[in-house]
């Protein structure tokens, strides 16, 4: 089994056999990215900020493009805000003007109080643009995953390494 | 010792079928074959450019973020796909199974693609498929003539109880059923066991056809005697038929009159 990989074609294979695994599973991401236009088309809850609705560990499908009608207030949308990478899920509470310039104000369900706090020093309100993604559609629990994965990096390496060897060493 | 043992689980068919694999080009280019590795090329090629393809579209991703990239990446995605469905048309269409391709010092061109079959039987061992196809090579009147040899084995015949891979019996299979390699290696021929029926080794088409097709002269205790005595025993203590298990392990040609 292991002795086989003394042949370079056959090991070159092998490599490649867990190449294109990890390879097509980025491009299918990818390519969600592009059809969704949006920089992350799937998220997880990572707070209870949007509870009854969506719990911490729901996983969001976004949808970015605004084909039949502009984003208005009520729907529940993702945005990072200024300068930080996390995405903050809320539902848009007030809207003044119209087009892609309009200002809209998000508010968690489940918070007291508007977004303006958690805007950007000086940011008082959301513009188009600040959107990846308005939510189409959830899956409970399954973002937990991610949540560990965030939580405890060094998870990632072993999963991959397990990943790696499986493929490796299996040649069906 | 013994060069190549492998030893494997006798309950793991695709183990099987992959050390049994293994074995053919170590077999034929041992005979002087010369292997062509146009097909595993084009393979790597086409894995090696899409995953190519996906790497360059991770990195501008990653260096220059989403929006900026978004008609490249589109791009990178369209064209992965292409080269991923071209490399699964590849493997489906034009390699399907293939193991073996290679030139006979004598001129043929041989492909040798092989097929794990589950024994219909309940208790059987699984089968091996193999389908050789000889392109005539020099000192063929007229066209080449295409030969194609479709032959199903036993993989008991050379993996013994304990998963233990038995050359000499592989490669007279081999041997008996191709007769390009045949030729080459008359020794494996000649060793084979006979069949209770026939008095002479399969040199016609209809006689190939009865030996490819009737059961296992090797017996498990054979195979176990072979295993452990690969180094310098002869395959020719074989017995010459399956009904007398015990006499063989003495060792000594025996022939039935």
């Amino acid at each position: 089994m292991l002795s086989s990989l003394g042949n370079p074609r056959q090991a070159a294979a092998q490599l490649m056999n867990f190449g294109l695994i990890l390879s097509t599973a980025f491009m299918l991401w990818k390519g969600l990215s592009v059809i969704t236009d949006s920089p992350s088309p799937i998220v997880v809850v990572l707070s209870g900020s949007m509870e009854p609705a969506f719990q911490r560990g729901d996983l969001l499908l976004l949808w970015n493009r605004n084909l039949f009608s502009e984003t208005s207030v009520g729907e529940i949308v993702v945005y990072n805000v200024k300068e930080k990478d996390i995405p903050i899920v809320h539902r848009v509470v007030r809207k003044f003007g119209s087009g892609p310039n309009a200002k809209l104000l998000t508010k968690g369900d489940n918070n007291l109080s508007d977004d303006t706090e958690l805007y950007a020093r000086g940011q008082d309100y959301l513009v188009r643009k600040d959107i990846i993604g308005s939510v189409q559609g959830f899956i409970p629990f399954v973002g937990y995953v991610t949540i560990m994965l965030a939580e405890h990096p060094w998870l990632k390496t072993v999963m991959l390494g397990i990943m790696g060897l499986v493929v490796v060493l299996q040649r069906e | 010792m013994a060069a190549a043992q492998e030893k494997i689980t006798v309950y793991n068919v695709a183990d099987l079928k992959n050390t049994s694999d293994d074995a053919i080009p170590n077999y034929l280019n041992s005979l002087k074959f010369t292997q062509s590795h146009r097909l595993t090329d084009v393979r790597l090629a086409l894995g090696y450019s899409a995953f190519a393809v996906a790497a360059a579209c991770f990195l501008w991703d990653y260096k220059l973020g989403f929006e900026s990239t978004k008609w490249a990446t589109a791009a990178a995605v369209i064209v992965y796909m292409v080269l991923n469905g071209a490399l699964t048309f590849w493997l489906l269409a034009v390699e399907k199974g293939t193991v073996y391709v290679g030139r006979a010092p004598t001129g043929e061109t041989v492909r040798i693609a092989t097929a794990s079959e589950r024994q219909a039987a309940k208790g059987q061992a699984p089968q091996y498929r193999v389908t050789a196809q000889v392109e005539g090579g020099a000192g063929v009147k007229g066209k080449a003539a295409v030969e194609k040899l479709v032959f199903t084995r036993s993989f008991a015949e050379w993996f013994d109880e304990a998963g233990n891979f038995v050359t000499p019996p592989f490669q007279s299979m081999l041997a008996r059923a191709v007769p390009v390699v045949g030729k080459l290696d008359p020794k494996r021929v000649a060793a084979a066991p006979a069949e209770a029926e026939q008095k002479t080794l399969p040199a016609t088409a209809s006689q190939r056809k009865e030996a490819a097709s009737s059961s296992s002269s090797y017996t498990p205790e054979l195979l176990d005697a072979l295993a452990k005595n690969l180094s310098g025993a002869t395959p020719a203590e074989a017995a010459s038929s399956s009904a007398e298990p015990g006499s063989t392990k003495k060792g000594g040609k025996r022939r039935k009159a």
